[in-house]
């Protein structure tokens, strides 16, 4: 069944997720600063009205005070002028109107319900919606002192319409500004991050120009923006692993044509030679033990080459058990003793171990070679020493013998596949110089490591096992 | 003995029946999945040597059919892939012994003796003789027209290995294996020294010289041909 999520699940686009970002912000200081300018505009418009409020209030008191009669209603009247949409009542101390406006708000109401106050305050204002127009007013109660007679009750009102309108033409258009904004900041932002990818589009065109017979092509981390110089490197190093690979494998692949190549051609000649006449059964019979003994030698280079390609392609395949390798190497010594008899060499075990986990068979195989090889430069009378060592974390095998020095140029290359010490020719008993590329494909199936010493006196090679198998 | 060849590459099927008959025994040969299975629960044989890969059936079916049946014949399989899998579910199904293709044929010749030597009733060997040549086996000595002769272990294992199987050829790669447990190619010569000093030991002072080289092949322990 087809994934139909997988879209979901795999990391949102870089230019999606820095447009959201940008969006998102920009969405939160712009809604912030709405906030604030309108909240700011509602009480610079609150304190206007509460001034104005409190101007009428006190002309309304000076009135008072003037007629010293709170039935003289025209005085009231006349106690404020000039002003527009505003409103006053004034009752005294028995709940009697004596002024109230002709139009505008039920004041008298208004008054009733309102709990008043000494003082117009800002606290005591409320606003307040009547026959679809609002007011913002207060209560006050005034007297009982020298300058009034008597105690009044004053209720002051304003239409404050014309504000709130001002208000909400002021949020729309800061809605619209609002709008435009964020959709020209996401517009940037979008296009900064196509821009932004410029680089990466440019580099990505050169990484495709790179194909397996231009693998020499690199680069330049300093031609892209510092942010990708890190990536560009990597990409560069993991290019030069690719290379060296390919290398060795092409080197690989012309190595085997030309090692199956001489003995192939050795063979069709000889074929070819012993066909050209009439032979007796004797030379026909020799020709095809002669033949039988290089198809043997093809036979094993084939295997050794199928062995290394196994253990490199597939290292985890190890058959892991406890391996003791003083055991190992004592039933090999057994195995080399005939030879080693007869080319007059010693062998010796030296150090201890604890038991490894390793696949055995595997171990055996690399020690195997590496003692063999040591027998075959070791000059007669000579003693090859296997020598064992071990810190908390390695366990440490070498092979040493004593014989000619290999010069370092040559030691460096000795692991290789194919490599022959002095590119000797075959000898008789010897491999196709696979031995060596064997211990170190089975040493590195190990997680451990190779490597060779050599002086005028002695040739070392070491085998380097971690103590825990990964 | 009959044997029962189940393969369907001609080339290898072919030699492997000629080499077979040559070495003495009676070979049918078929090269097909039905027709194995066919032979070989209507014929009786001594073992079947049978390929995994074949046209028809594969061999993992006919020898479930066959064992299925009660049929305990010994069953060499032939395998393609060297996978380990493989080879655990060829010996789980019943199979005897597995070789890996492409094979020697000295090396299927000696499975095939083993198998069958296993099958029937081993000699009570505890003592070999072959010509002049005698191995006491419970005391692990070895003595040449009565003349006692000083072996190392391995030369008597070695000794002992040639003289179990005598006449046949034992290719090195089954030396190694068997005498010193080595189941890997060594690049070395160490067989041949070893089967010299063992030639020196019991032939080189006495007649006839028992141990053969079979160039290209290996070695075998035997009268040499009248």
């Amino acid at each position: 069944m087809p994934d139909r999520f997988a879209f979901l699940r795999r990391p949102a686009s870089l230019s999606a997720r820095v447009t959201g970002l940008v969006g998102i912000a920009m969405m939160v200081v712009l809604l912030l600063f709405s906030w604030v300018s309108v909240g700011s505009l509602d009480r610079h418009f609150a304190e206007m009205d509460e001034e104005e409020l409190g101007v009428i209030a006190s002309s309304v008191i000076r009135a008072l005070g003037e007629v010293q009669d709170g039935s003289d209603t025209q005085a009231l009247r006349r106690a404020v002028r000039g002003h527009h949409g505003v409103y006053y009542y004034v009752a005294d101390a028995g709940g009697k109107t004596l002024y109230a406006p002709k139009d505008g708000p039920d004041l008298a109401s208004f008054a009733r319900r309102t709990p008043p106050v000494p003082l117009a305050d800002r606290q005591s204002m409320t606003i307040w919606e009547e026959n679809g127009k609002s007011y913002r007013g207060g209560v006050i109660q005034v007297g009982g002192d020298t300058s009034l007679s008597g105690t009044y009750t004053i209720a002051v009102a304003m239409n404050i319409g014309g504000h709130l309108e001002f208000i909400r033409s002021f949020k729309r258009i800061q809605w619209w500004t609002i709008c435009v904004v964020m959709c020209i900041a996401i517009l940037v932002a979008w296009f900064a991050v196509r821009w932004g990818h410029i680089p990466i589009h440019r580099a990505n065109e050169k990484i495709r120009a790179i194909t397996s017979s231009k693998l020499y092509l690199r680069l330049d981390p300093k031609a892209v923006p510092v942010e990708l110089e890190e990536t560009i490197a990597s990409f560069n190093d993991m290019l030069g692993r690719i290379e060296d690979g390919f290398e060795q494998l092409a080197n690989f692949s012309a190595d085997i044509a030309h090692e199956l190549r001489t003995p192939v051609t050795n063979l069709t000649t000889q074929t070819e030679v012993a066909l050209g006449q009439a032979r007796s059964a004797d030379e026909y019979r020799e020709i095809l033990y002669s033949n039988l003994e290089e198809f043997g030698r093809l036979n094993r280079m084939i295997n050794d080459m199928l062995f290394l390609a196994q253990t490199e392609n597939d290292p985890g395949n190890l058959n892991l058990e406890s391996v003791v390798l003083e055991d190992a190497v004592r039933g090999l010594f057994e195995y080399f003793e005939a030879l080693v008899e007869e080319r007059g060499v010693k062998l010796e075990l030296r150090g201890r171990t604890t038991p490894i986990r390793g696949d055995r068979e595997m171990l055996r195989r690399a020690l195997s070679n590496l003692i063999s090889n040591a027998i075959r430069y070791t000059p007669s009378g000579e003693t090859i020493t296997v020598r064992f060592s071990q810190n908390d974390r390695d366990v440490i095998i070498s092979v040493e013998n004593p014989g000619e020095k290999i010069p370092p140029e040559e030691l460096s290359r000795i692991f290789n596949r194919f490599y022959r010490v002095g590119h000797a020719a075959h000898r008789k008993g010897e491999g196709a110089g696979l031995g060596l590329a064997i211990v170190k494909s089975i040493v590195e199936a190990h997680g451990g490591s190779v490597s060779a010493l050599s002086d005028e006196k002695l040739t070392k090679f070491y085998i380097l096992l971690p103590l825990t198998e990964s | 003995m009959k044997l029962l060849v189940v393969e369907d590459e001609h080339k290898t099927a072919d030699y492997v029946r000629q080499g077979l008959m040559e070495a003495g025994f009676v070979v049918d040969l078929a090269r097909d999945g039905p027709d194995g299975l066919h032979m070989a629960t209507t014929e009786h044989y001594d073992l079947i040597v049978l390929d995994v890969m074949l046209p028809g059936m594969d061999g993992r079916k006919i020898l479930q059919t066959i064992r299925a049946a009660g049929n305990q014949v010994p069953v060499l399989f032939l395998t393609a892939r060297s996978s380990v899998d493989d080879r655990v579910q060829g010996l789980e199904l019943g199979a005897d012994d597995y070789l890996v293709k492409p094979f020697v044929f000295s090396e299927l010749l000696a499975r095939v003796r083993t198998l069958l030597r296993r099958g029937g009733s081993p000699i009570p060997h505890d003592r070999i003789q072959i010509a002049d040549l005698e191995l006491d086996l419970a005391r692990r000595r070895a003595t040449r027209a009565g003349q006692r002769i000083n072996l190392t272990s391995k030369e008597f294992a070695l000794l002992e290995l040639l003289a179990r199987r005598q006449g046949e050829v034992l290719p090195r790669s089954l030396i190694a294996s068997q005498v010193w447990d080595m189941n890997f190619d060594s690049d070395t010569n160490v067989i041949d020294v070893a089967i010299r000093r063992l030639r020196a030991k019991i032939d080189d002072s006495f007649e006839p010289k028992l141990i053969q080289t079979v160039r290209g092949m290996g070695y075998t322990l035997d009268l040499p041909d009248a």
